[in-house]
């Protein structure tokens, strides 16, 4: 199953709502790519609300798009990790120190526009 | 027979009782005996002992379990009540040789009896008194559980997490779990952890609070780290913890006024 990957004016909004496998990250790594090659979007917001878990697979796999989402030049923003999923990634070690993060869509949103300048 | 002897003479077993506890007794016990009630006490205990050798099963339970719980609650210590029952036996077979009621041939009877009983009632009195100290201890447990992390929110979007005492891992993994949950529920922009009140800030609690900050950022708000003594500053850079990724501050008044810039707001005097 593919991870629908919505427009919204000049932002693309992806939210995610079962578990990921490793297949299906890497089919939406390319899609969101690809979506943001077309779409020339400038920011992404990625809501995790509905993961109750994440691996290091995942973490890696999101990293990676957040990274490949910048040298395509769109801003990346997570939001929506659950307090379970938190303490797990900085237990795995895996800070996201780099990436933006907010609580819910609509803080992420806000960030976002904010720190595209509008 | 032996719960007969025991029955008629009552007072005079009480009264010899009462004067062999304060004579081998050490200054907590002879508080507990000038105590004005103890008197009562006293005879609740032997009427105790006397239900029980009766055989009266089920009413013993019921008051011994009441009378234990007063006396614990009287903080009467453990070592006085078995000694004084020790005294008991001692003073109801003493009794019972003056009176010749225990001769030759039913000696070792009465001994056994006289001993059996003392025993179970013992062993009963322990029990209802450590019962009450593991409750006891299971409730502090429980409140020291919920003052070990409180999270209050001071304004929209600002909450303050004040830390008093050591930080262990388990007392860090409850912090964690509170700060999260909490900045979720109230829906927190930004975070302040207090630590005026923790003693000693060492790699492991410095490790604690960056996991926490970390934890922090990725549900989508930012923590701010307030209260560092010059102490704590002296020994977090002597020990080389790099705390470059947290927003520090020195007070906690300094650390709400930068929390209140970061969510464009802050403080003005009245006018007039």
């Amino acid at each position: 199953m593919r991870i629908p990957i919505l427009k919204l004016h000049d932002c693309l909004l992806v939210s995610i709502q079962w578990e990921l496998d490793d297949h299906t990250a890497l089919q939406f790594q390319e899609d969101l790519l690809k979506k943001i090659h077309n779409t020339s979007a400038n920011g992404v917001v990625i809501d995790l609300t509905s993961i109750d878990f994440i691996d290091s697979f995942i973490a890696k796999v999101l990293g990676d798009v957040i990274e490949m989402s910048h040298l395509m030049g769109a801003k990346v923003v997570i939001t929506g990790i659950q307090p379970a999923v938190a303490i797990t990634l900085t237990e795995l070690g895996i800070g996201l120190n780099n990436v933006l993060t907010a609580l819910d869509l609509e803080k992420g949103l806000e960030k976002l526009h904010q720190e595209l300048g509008e | 027979m032996t719960l007969n002897y025991i029955q008629n003479n009552k007072d005079n077993i009480f009264k010899e009782w009462l004067d062999r506890l304060k004579e081998d007794s050490d200054e907590t016990i002879t508080n507990v005996i000038l105590d004005q009630n103890f008197e009562t006490y006293g005879r609740e205990l032997v009427e105790l002992a006397i239900l029980k050798i009766s055989g009266k099963q089920d009413e013993y339970e019921r008051q011994s379990e009441n009378f234990s719980d007063r006396m614990v609650n009287l903080g009467w210590p453990l070592r006085f009540v078995v000694n004084a029952l020790d005294i008991f036996g001692d003073v109801v077979f003493d009794e019972m040789v003056k009176d010749k009621y225990i001769r030759q041939e039913n000696e070792l009877k009465v001994m056994h009896d006289l001993n059996h009983w003392l025993k179970a009632m013992n062993s009963e009195i322990i029990n209802d008194y450590t019962d009450s100290w593991e409750r006891t201890i299971a409730n502090q447990k429980i409140a020291l559980q919920e003052l070990s992390a409180p999270l209050i929110p001071v304004f929209e979007g600002i909450t303050v997490m004040p830390l008093i005492g050591m930080i262990d891992t388990e007392r860090a993994k409850q912090i964690m779990e509170n700060l999260l949950q909490g900045v979720v529920k109230h829906r927190s922009e930004v975070v302040l952890i207090d630590i005026t009140g923790v003693p000693v800030v060492d790699t492991m609690v410095a490790h604690h609070i960056i996991q926490a900050a970390d934890a922090v950022h990725l549900v989508g708000a930012k923590c701010m780290l307030v209260g560092i003594r010059s102490e704590i500053a002296q020994t977090i850079v002597s020990l080389g913890i790099d705390l470059n990724r947290i927003i520090t501050k020195n007070t906690m008044k300094s650390g709400v006024e930068a929390a209140l810039e970061m969510t464009k707001r802050k403080i003005v005097p009245l006018e007039g």
